[in-house]
Formats: C-alpha cells, sequence, structure tokens
C-alpha cells in the first residue's frame, strides 16, 4: 500500500467529524483537510427536531460534534463554508470552489444528503420548510414561535419528531401521510398502530393513506387539498419524505452509484469504485448478507462507517459495524431499535402497550423461529440494551420468560446468555 | 473533616445495577458492579437521562437514552454522543451501611 500523507474529507457533518478523529486517534500524523459547505463546524442533527427546535429565548443547546478547537489542535485544515467542485481522479486533484485544489492520497466523501424535495411545496416559499440542516431549524423555530397551527408532509422518523416539538410548543398540528402506517419504513405495523393511538391522545391529527392533490400558498398560509377531499389550512408546512443523498460529485468523478437507491457504492471496507476513494455515512448502499442494496440513514450508521472508513484508509484491521440501532424520542417516549424490520416476523410484548399512559414503557420483540431479529423498546433503553447480546448472538427467545415482567430484563438475559455458555 | 452520609445497605442494589439516590438536592446513582460500589452523577452529560436506568459493562456504565458510556471509577466519557465527565464521588462501606462523601 502506498504512504498515506494527505487525506481528504468530503463533507463536514458526522461522519466526517468521527472519521478524522479516528484519524487521528490511530496515529496517522499526516495532512488531513475537510470541506464542508455549510458555515458550522460539525454538529449533530438528531437534536434539530428537537432541542434546537424547542429552544426558547436564544438559548440554543450545544450541538457541536467536537470542542471548539478540535480541528486546530488536531491540526487538522477545516474549510468551511467550501464545495469540492471536481475531483481529478487520475492525478488525485479536487478542486474548491474558493479557487484552491488539494492533492490527496485518499479521499473521503461524507456528503450526507439534501432533504427531498416536493415539487408542489417550494422551498423558497416564506410558508414551506425542509429540515435538514442548523439554519433549516433555526428558521423553522422562529415561524413555529409565532404560528397557531402547522402541517406536516411526512410521518416518519423526523416528521413525528417535529409533530411532536411543535405540539409541546403549543401548536396545532396535524401530519399528511401516503403510507397508511407511521413510520411504516421502520416498524412493524402493530408498532405504527400503537403510536398512531398514542399521537391521536395529544390533539394532533393524522392524515394517513392519503395523497396530496392540490397546494396554494397565499401570503403567509398554506392551503392543502387532500385527495379525498379534506381541506387543510395552516400557517406554515414542514415537508419531511426522506433523504436524498448527496452524490453528484462522486456520479461527476465517476464512481458507482446504486441504481435503485441512488446512494454511492461501497463494500464493507467503504471503498468505492474508484481507487483511493472511500464513502461513508447517509450518502452510501451498502449491502447486506444477502446482496441486497441499502442505505442506512441513521446516526450510528454514520459513525460506524465512519470508523470503518478511516481504518480502511490506513490500512488497519477494524471491527465490523454494530448491531443497527436507532432512536427517536417523540411524544414523551424514548423509543429505541434494534435491528432492520424484515417480513415474516412474529411480535411478543413484554409490558403494558397503554397508548394513553403518560409514559408508556413496553418492549416488541420479533421473532423467527424462536430467533430475535428485531426489537422495539419505548422508554425501556437499558432493558433493550440488556437484550442486544441476545440478537447479536441469535439466542433463541421463549416468549413465556421473555413476558414475565417479575423477572428483570437484565436478569432475563443474562440467565439466558449463561444457560447458552453452559 | 469530610462529611459522610449515608445513602443505603449492603444489598439494596444487585450486581451491575444501579440505584437512583437524591442527596442534598443533587441527584446520584449507586452503581454495583465487580464487587465494588461506585457513586456518580446520575443524570447525563448529553441529554437529560438517568444513568441508574442504564446498562453496567466493563466497569462502565451507559446511558440508556442514547448509549453515551462512562467510566465508573473516574467518571471519564468515552463515547459518543456525550462530550463532559460524569462526577464521581467517595463511597464507602461500614458494616453494612453504604455511605457518600460529598
Amino acid at each position: 500500500m502506498s504512504a498515506v500523507s494527505s487525506i481528504l474529507v468530503v463533507g463536514a457533518g458526522q461522519t466526517s467529524a468521527v472519521a478524522v478523529a479516528t484519524l487521528r486517534d490511530s496515529g496517522y500524523e499526516g495532512r488531513i483537510t475537510v470541506v464542508g459547505d455549510e458555515a458550522h463546524a460539525p454538529y449533530e442533527r438528531p437534536p434539530l427536531s428537537k432541542a434546537v427546535l424547542a429552544a426558547v429565548n436564544a438559548e440554543e443547546p450545544n450541538i457541536s460534534i467536537k470542542e471548539r478547537d478540535f480541528f486546530s489542535d488536531q491540526n487538522i485544515d477545516l474549510r468551511l463554508g467550501t464545495r469540492v467542485l471536481a475531483l481529478d481522479t487520475h492525478t488525485r486533484t479536487a478542486h474548491l470552489s474558493d479557487g484552491s485544489s488539494v492533492v490527496y492520497d485518499r479521499c473521503l466523501l461524507a456528503t450526507g444528503g439534501k432533504a427531498r424535495r416536493l415539487r408542489n411545496l417550494p422551498e423558497e416559499a416564506n410558508q414551506v420548510h425542509y429540515l435538514r440542516t442548523l439554519d433549516d431549524a433555526r428558521r423553522l423555530r422562529t415561524a413555529l414561535q409565532q404560528a397557531r397551527n402547522a402541517l406536516i408532509v411526512g410521518g416518519g422518523f423526523l416528521g413525528l419528531e417535529t409533530a411532536s416539538t411543535a405540539c409541546d410548543m403549543g401548536v396545532k398540528v396535524a401530519v399528511i401521510d401516503t403510507a397508511p402506517l407511521l413510520m411504516a419504513r421502520s416498524v412493524p405495523s402493530a408498532f405504527s398502530k400503537w403510536l398512531q393511538a398514542r399521537i391521536e391522545t395529544t390533539g394532533t391529527q393524522l392524515y394517513l393513506g392519503t395523497s396530496i392533490a392540490n397546494v396554494q400558498l397565499p401570503g403567509n398560509a398554506v392551503h392543502i387539498a387532500l385527495d379525498d377531499g379534506t381541506n387543510l389550512e395552516a400557517d406554515l408546512v414542514v415537508v419531511a419524505v426522506g433523504l436524498t443523498p448527496n452524490t453528484e460529485l462522486a456520479r461527476d468523478s465517476g464512481l458507482k452509484l446504486n441504481p435503485l437507491n441512488g446512494g454511492i457504492e461501497v463494500d464493507a471496507y467503504c471503498r468505492s469504485s474508484v481507487d483511493d476513494i472511500f464513502a461513508a455515512g447517509d450518502c452510501t448502499s451498502q449491502r447486506d448478507a444477502d446482496q441486497n442494496a441499502f442505505r442506512l440513514e441513521s446516526w450510528q450508521n454514520a459513525n460506524e462507517q465512519a470508523r470503518v472508513a478511516a481504518h480502511s484508509m490506513l490500512g488497519i484491521e477494524t471491527r465490523p459495524p454494530a448491531y443497527p440501532w436507532f432512536w427517536t424520542d417523540q411524544f414523551n417516549c424514548n423509543v429505541q431499535i434494534l435491528g432492520l424490520p424484515q417480513p415474516g416476523l412474529d411480535y411478543v410484548i413484554r409490558g403494558d402497550m397503554d397508548p394513553a399512559a403518560s409514559m408508556p414503557k413496553f418492549i416488541m420483540l420479533g421473532l423467527r423461529n424462536s430467533i430475535p431479529h428485531h426489537a422495539l423498546a419505548v422508554n425501556a433503553g437499558g432493558d433493550l440494551r440488556a437484550l442486544r447480546p441476545l440478537l447479536e448472538k441469535r439466542i433463541p427467545i421463549d416468549p413465556a420468560g421473555f413476558c414475565d415482567t417479575s423477572v428483570s430484563v437484565k436478569a432475563y438475559s443474562k440467565a439466558l446468555l449463561t444457560s447458552v455458555a453452559n | 473533616m469530610t462529611n459522610w452520609i449515608k445513602v443505603a445497605q449492603v444489598g439494596d442494589v444487585e450486581e451491575d445495577e444501579s440505584l437512583a439516590l437524591e442527596v442534598n438536592g443533587t441527584q446520584l446513582a449507586l452503581h454495583f458492579t465487580e464487587g465494588e460500589y461506585f457513586i456518580t452523577d446520575n443524570v447525563c452529560t448529553h441529554q437529560y437521562a438517568l444513568l441508574s436506568d442504564g446498562y453496567i459493562e466493563d466497569g462502565c456504565v451507559e446511558c440508556p437514552l442514547h448509549q453515551a458510556k462512562f467510566d465508573l471509577r473516574t467518571g471519564k466519557v468515552l463515547c459518543d454522543p456525550a462530550t463532559v465527565d460524569i462526577n464521581t464521588y467517595p463511597v464507602k462501606t461500614e458494616g453494612d451501611d453504604i455511605l457518600v462523601a460529598l
């Protein structure tokens, strides 16, 4: 492997910050250049729909991933408000929007994604909001503080968290989604239905399994007509209908993109189809054990792929990515999920699934032939963590034992692991 | 002169478990693992969550909300998303009593 003395990271988000920290932690002392088009040093996006949106009196929480002097202390050249316009993969030179060039031995594309736009809800309109960046969140916060009501298009993680925060801010909220079930891409239908019942107890209105027939944007209002004839009106609309990966640079540089999901194709070491170019985070397409392509848009994946890519660029062994894990905080529930949804799972439930409880607490475990493949925990994060080894090691579960609330989940899991070990 | 305050009794906390305490208005957590007691702040430095609801493994406690990890002995933060250490407090046992020094 050729010597590495210059590494370029395109993108200055979660993946980028973790990748460069990993490079330095691994003993790499060569040049690191990070180029990001936002004006802010790397920050966490999950709080944008929660604490940042809800902030009062400009007391915004600090969401920087690294302390202020981290990049200079670690000799990382952080160029904000700048884009990489082109990559010459033969000379390994990047041409930047500020007129400069960077020669690299290894390049990591951590370009993330952009909120997917709907043509009938243009972002230029004052009343229309897309939420991906800190600047988006600040603009939306100001608008919500003055709004009586809001429409949210999209009933996935982001749409629902935004709805929850807006609801807490005293705004009357309606959520619209073409799917008949909430968070349909991520959870089983039983959970979607429970969540729907819970959200309805808060007065938030849900219009599911319906499409937008017409949009009017007069002055400072939004009028949306649904295909079932319902007419909705609000002060603003937030559109949260998914993420489009930022892959223009990759495409223009000849990297292979996945035709189904649009992500930059990478292998288990985050290598792209072009030598010395790696990709990690929301912009990538990965393959599962059955070679199906998928994009994994999660905070954990950003961190895990960042680590894998950094070690891979240096030619260092790394451990494989952690078992997939997600969380969402909404409507007084910390919901944590282990694993990805898949067909053919039978779910057993431990605890009481009362949608009207002020703080519900239960765990759903999805089994196939007794092996757990998917787990959802509401307000039971410590318990979910205790179950994780059972999913990782594919240990068969006896539903009666799991659901027996006289035994703590930690004790149940420990006993099962011990009996399997013996 | 150290002020030792009794907070619990031996047997109140099981192996690899934690107990939430409030002492003089401060939220603390008493942890028991590998035969030793540790006392730390109970509130995660990343976001409001109780470490006493978390998960103990290898001398560390993981926050139940987003799995930030802290060393029980030193309070040092070991992984994202937290970046600030938690406070630890001296703990001792006298007979069956467990005491903390604030």
